[in-house]
């Protein structure tokens, strides 16, 4: 268990990276409280991979420094970090039985006979594998092994942090939800801090406490599920999560309130009036917008069926605005109106939020 | 149809084991009978052939000059080219896809064409004569081709197996030698046995590095035939006793060698 430091942290495969483009990981320093459960959520290609590599020391950053309690860690091998790490496709030692793969980390520790014994069933049966224990592992299907990879990092007790690398890509729906749910059980256990790759949202939501949300070697935004929903920093994050995305509408600026294509829409007040020239657009969710007597004019384009809302495609001059009518709500044909949720309406400059 | 099926299969092993079958015939007749007569089996069942081979020293001692140089030769290939292929399956260096290709080139020209330079190279340096001549003139062949079919195996083991190894507490060299060579195990098997099976069977290279001392096998079997007249019995009997370390190293690697068939590298 440890409090992990990232500063400054910079990293390129290639040796001498020249332009922006050779930088996998570009200027990124966040903090992981002592037990927290982090995910890191982002696209493929955003560099959550190379991160996790830095932190577990598989990576030596090309700058910026690893600290674990306040300690340097940037140059030590991963053997002496004292981690876990869980990987995207499963590892086992095809060579070893299932009970020894489990028990290797902690043999590996210095521990022996009962100690060893007790942890090795105590995870199996957390993870379903206890009536294989003593098979080969070679032997067992992809989603038998990743479990015996995901016991792996979650055999010893006392590791700095425990990280996971997509980990339930290759495992069935059904027992993703499970294993998932046991993940979550065990931090709340244990308290280790954990961090979590993933580029799922729904995993990344419902297993942390905190979100890194990553885009193209940055981060762009650490929060709360709620935070993130409700304020996102950055346009990518409200296009990224929620499904669907934040509608991203561009728009001007007049006295310091947003005009949408000729019409004044209420928002929330602008912290900082942006330099002339910058792009800006208006970011609102779905949810917040709802038909109205009058408002904005739209068009609607089509309508989905989701359960218990509908997806409504409208169109207001030629940009497009979806939103959420609850199950049974009465949709409108002709001269539709909509309205904005005046909280939930952000205004953003070149991508970044400014209200 | 269906009553013939087995008629094909039956038809190739026949023709298959036909000429094995006439040697192991021919090893148990007496020279006079191989020249005199046609006989499908021995009509005077003899083990002399046999019997000459394992007391006459300058037999017995090809086959144990044969399998020194034989073993040497697959020891040293497989250890040099594990941590090469190693290299070649996991780092990124300049010029590895071409050093990798031209790895190859030695089998690019028949082994005659380096039987001259190695004789003089040996014979200046005190090696020549030696089953250790012999293993490191076939080595030139051999750490090439074990190469590649080692990279082949190890590239099908996920870089995520080093990793994990590492965060698990384990350092580089513990990793590579309790976890990584017993997972290739089958590949080193594979790699082995084609070392094995270059420098079984080669002749040329064997025969002009060694005279006396180092003689191997397939050279004393090249000159029987014209020192007391045909001994042509006794050349079978050591043929079917040449046959026999290959099929017994064949026989432990079977399962794998399909495996690195599929693979493309064998």
């Amino acid at each position: 268990m440890a409090h992990i430091t990232l500063q400054d942290l910079k990293h390129s495969y290639n040796e001498r990276p020249e332009d922006d483009d050779d930088w996998a990981l570009k200027h990124l320093s966040f903090e992981c409280e002592d037990g927290g459960a982090y995910a890191l959520l982002g696209p493929s290609g955003c560099g959550k991979t190379t991160l996790l590599n830095i932190i577990s020391g598989l990576l030596i950053p090309t700058e910026g420094r690893v600290l674990f309690d306040g300690k340097d860690v940037t140059g030590l091998m991963p053997d002496q970090r004292n981690i876990a790490q869980v990987f995207q496709f499963p590892v086992v030692y095809d060579t070893m039985s299932v009970y020894d793969n489990l028990a290797f980390p902690l043999r590996n520790r210095g521990l022996a006979g009962e100690a060893v014994d007790q942890r090795v069933r105590q995870i199996a049966a957390m993870i379903d594998l206890t009536d294989t224990l003593h098979q080969r592992a070679a032997g067992l299907s992809a989603d038998g092994k990743q479990k015996i990879s995901l016991g792996r990092g979650l055999v010893r007790a006392d590791v700095n942090v425990i990280m996971f690398d997509e980990p339930l890509t290759v495992i069935d729906p059904h027992l993703k939800w499970q294993l998932r749910s046991k993940l979550k059980e065990l931090h709340q256990q244990v308290g280790t801090t954990m961090i979590y790759v993933t580029h799922d949202q729904t995993e990344a939501l419902t297993f942390a406490d905190k979100v890194v949300v990553m885009y193209d070697g940055a981060v762009v935004q650490i929060g709360t599920p709620v935070e993130l929903f409700e304020k996102p920093q950055h346009t990518f994050v409200g296009h990224f999560i929620g499904s669907p995305g934040m509608n991203i509408l561009s728009c001007e600026l007049d006295n310091g309130k947003p005009v949408l294509a000729g019409e004044v829409i209420s928002a929330n007040p602008i912290k900082q009036t942006p330099p002339t020239g910058t792009n800006l657009e208006i970011g609102i969710r779905p949810e917040f917008i709802h038909f109205a007597k009058s408002g904005l004019a739209v068009k609607i384009v089509r309508t989905s069926d989701a359960g218990h809302f509908s997806i409504v495609e409208t169109l207001h001059k030629d940009q497009s605005i979806k939103l959420l009518v609850p199950e049974g709500a009465e949709i409108p044909t002709e001269n539709a109106f909509i309205e904005f949720d005046k909280a939930h309406t952000q205004i953003y400059a070149d991508s970044q939020i400014i209200t | 149809m269906q009553r013939f099926k087995w008629l094909v299969p039956t038809l190739y092993i026949i023709f298959l084991m036909l000429p094995i079958y006439w040697l192991l015939n021919m090893s148990f007749k007496t020279t006079n009978e191989i020249l005199g007569t046609f006989s499908l089996w021995p009509r005077e069942f003899t083990l002399e052939n046999y019997r000459t081979i394992f007391t006459d020293s300058t037999w017995y001692n090809g086959y144990f000059n044969s399998i020194t140089y034989v073993v040497l030769n697959t020891v040293i290939s497989v250890t040099v080219a594990l941590p090469a292929a190693y290299a070649f399956s996991r780092y990124r260096f300049l010029g590895d896809k071409h050093l990798f290709f031209w790895l190859l080139t030695n089998r690019m020209a028949p082994p005659a064409v380096f039987a001259l330079p190695f004789f003089q190279l040996y014979s200046a340096v005190g090696l020549f004569d030696t089953p250790l001549a012999v293993a490191l003139a076939h080595a030139l062949f051999n750490i090439p081709l074990a190469v590649w079919i080692l990279e082949g195996f190890m590239s099908g083991i996920p870089r995520e197996l080093d990793d994990t190894a590492y965060v698990d507490g384990y350092s580089f060299p513990r990793f590579f030698f309790k976890i990584f060579i017993p997972t290739i195990a089958s590949g080193i098997g594979v790699t082995a046995f084609f070392t094995f099976m270059f420098s079984w069977v080669e002749l040329l290279l064997a025969k002009t590095l060694t005279s006396v001392a180092a003689k191997p096998i397939a050279a004393t079997m090249t000159k029987t035939a014209s020192t007391s007249g045909y001994e042509l019995g006794l050349l079978a009997a050591a043929g079917v006793l040449t046959i026999i370390p290959g099929a017994i190293v064949i026989y432990f690697v079977r399962n794998y060698i399909a495996k690195g068939f599929a693979m493309g590298r064998v």
